[in-house]
């Protein structure tokens, strides 16, 4: 790998990151969104375990839990709506006729945005959670979660590169990007941790990529976590085989597609 | 000398879905097994480009001329034939090619909206590998060429479409490249914007001998910026050579304007068609091959003293219009 292809790469992510730090306005509004779901989601597991409810784990870690679900979840930018503006507007032909992977380069642009965001939603997710629990998980943890919620966030990234892709045959792909982000609330365990969950949907969500990204880097702040670093960093690695091999074959279908059919 | 475009019997086509209609079983069938239909964008087409040349590559939507570009800059593969440019076959060495040829496209942008075009410009930079000393002189060089000044550091959504379209160019031109393919690079552009674009394009086209390739359906464009025209119809080659010399082929008409001492003029000539008569001022259209010239200012002259005259070619819009006619006239079965 030469310095010069890592340079050109680079570049994308610094011109994103330049321009996220621009638009304010969305990440701002992510930040109150965050807050409020925190809020809401706190009083909910206090109020739980006061009524005697049975609650899966301390209402205080289950906030924490929630903190780092969403933060996660938050962070990923949504570059499947950039790249399916610019395969409607026709601005993909510049990208095309560059002497670089389009691909590499938009997932790379996208690492850029997720570098502004995580940091931000990252200290808000921690400022709240602390603010609404009064309590802090062991350091240990928290340094456990950071490093594994990056790597999940940029997972998620290259499935929405994923996503975007498909306006090549679909022109608007929101309706694979809802069903995909349901399946994730649901088999990621965005609210609750997944071992709340019946035995079924458990089984459907472990051969599935969501509870590595979300439930598996957010267990860590609970006193027992679904899986070990050493598990989560294995899985992690073979989804990001697995969507890269999928963006790699959906893009070359894409460009054939391109060609056959027109653009 | 090498060509800088070379394409020999370049065809493509396209499958075109169609749906079977509206009813339900149709459109269930449609989603096992959907109708296709083949369309001939690009039909056996053939020239060629000399480096440092300005070419207007034109014809009505649909004939092909996109579809081409796209071939020319290895977007999109052939079905068949040969292409090369400065040397390279584009389907095949694509990324080479990309550090050689620029491309600007006047209903697409390449920079990024809420940051100055100085950010999309060093993106660039990284981009085509260009040594960065060298592209910080570049980048001043053509913004003191394009007159930037200050738009250079002013966010793109503060720029007017011309100044949008000057930073577009420069950034298409950053890395030296030895060919620009343009589409429609006028599209959208008020008077003076245009005649700017043009002025700049043709001037930095002669001084750093880049070749030109410019699709516009705007003949001030061509005009103004090309030295020879390339007109093609349904994806086949109409036309190749000179503008003046597509005047000539096709133009069959004069426009004249008499001003004269009487207040009305009544030419009944063959050939003549009054186009506007208004009080001491009449606008002809002389068709040439009916009827000379000299014989209108005759019989204009035996009617009343002439004050002044003015004959000019009619626009090449219409010259172009004709060819296109005359193509459908020769394409439609009899």
């Amino acid at each position: 790998m030469t310095a010069a292809f890592v340079a050109k790469y680079a570049a994308c992510s610094r011109i994103a990151a330049a321009q996220a730090r621009r638009e304010r306005g969305e990440v701002y509004g992510r930040v109150a969104f965050f807050a409020v779901i925190l809020g809401v989601f706190s009083s909910l597991w206090r109020a739980a375990a006061d009524a005697g409810l049975p609650v899966a784990a301390d209402p205080k870690a289950l906030v924490w839990y929630l903190a780092a679900t969403e933060w996660i979840l938050l962070s990923v930018p949504p570059i499947h709506v950039d790249i399916q503006e610019a395969i409607r507007r026709g601005d993909v032909v510049y990208q095309l006729g560059r002497p670089m992977s389009y691909v590499i380069a938009e997932l790379a642009a996208g690492l850029g945005l997720l570098a502004v965001r995580a940091p931000l939603l990252g200290a808000t997710a921690f400022l709240c959670a602390f603010a609404f629990t009064g309590w802090i998980p062991p350091s240990s943890a928290l340094a456990t979660v950071v490093p594994f919620g990056l790597v999940a966030a940029a997972l998620i990234t290259a499935l929405h590169l994923w996503i975007g892709l498909l306006a090549f045959w679909l022109q608007d792909v929101s309706p694979v990007y809802w069903v995909c982000q349901k399946l994730m609330f649901v088999l990621g365990g965005l609210m609750l941790p997944l071992d709340l969950y019946p035995d079924f949907i458990q089984r459907v969500a472990a051969v599935t990529p969501f509870p590595s990204v979300l439930a598996g880097p957010a267990s860590f702040v609970l006193p027992a976590p679904i899986v070990t670093p050493g598990e989560l960093a294995r899985n992690l690695a073979i989804w990001c085989g697995v969507t890269a091999f999928a963006v790699w074959w959906v893009f070359r279908r894409a460009a054939t597609a391109l060609t056959i059919n027109g653009g | 000398m090498q060509p800088a475009v070379e394409l020999n019997q370049l065809s493509k086509s396209f499958r075109v879905r169609h749906a079977r209609g509206g009813g339900v079983a149709d459109r269930v069938r449609d989603l096992f097994r959907r109708r296709t239909e083949t369309v001939v964008a690009v039909d056996r087409l053939s020239f060629s480009i000399a480096p440092g040349e300005r070419v207007a590559f034109i014809g009505p939507n649909g004939a092909g001329k996109s579809t081409t570009l796209k071939v020319l800059a290895g977007i999109l593969q052939p079905d068949a034939g040969d292409v090369r440019v400065l040397g390279l076959v584009p389907s095949r060495q694509r990324s080479e090619l990309a550090f050689q040829i620029g491309t600007v496209f006047g209903q697409r942008s390449q920079l990024w909206y809420q940051l100055p075009p100085r950010d999309t410009f060093e993106l660039l930079g990284r981009v085509y590998e260009i040594d960065r000393r060298e592209h910080r002189r570049r980048i001043d060089a053509l913004s003191s060429v394009f007159e930037l000044d200050t738009l250079v550091d002013t966010p793109v959504r503060h720029l007017s479409l011309g100044e949008r379209m000057r930073c577009e160019i420069v950034a298409s031109l950053l890395h030296s490249p030895r060919m620009l393919f343009l589409d429609e690079p006028t599209i959208g552009l008020d008077v003076s914007a245009k005649a700017v674009i043009r002025e700049l394009l043709r001037t930095e086209s002669e001084r750093e001998r880049v070749t030109l390739l410019l699709t516009s359906h705007d003949t001030g464009d061509m005009e103004r910026v090309c030295t020879r025209v390339i007109v093609i119809h349904r994806g086949r080659l109409l036309w190749d050579g000179p503008i003046a010399a597509l005047r000539r082929g096709y133009l069959k008409a004069k426009r004249v304007t008499l001003w004269s001492e009487a207040e009305h003029l009544e030419l009944t000539l063959p050939g003549v068609r009054v186009l506007s008569s208004g009080a001491y001022r009449t606008e002809l259209e002389v068709a040439l091959e009916i009827t000379p010239l000299g014989q209108v200012v005759d019989a204009a002259l035996r009617q009343a003293a002439i004050r002044d005259m003015a004959i000019e070619d009619a626009p090449l819009d219409e010259v172009i219009r004709a060819l296109y006619a005359h193509a459908e006239s020769r394409s439609v079965p009899s």
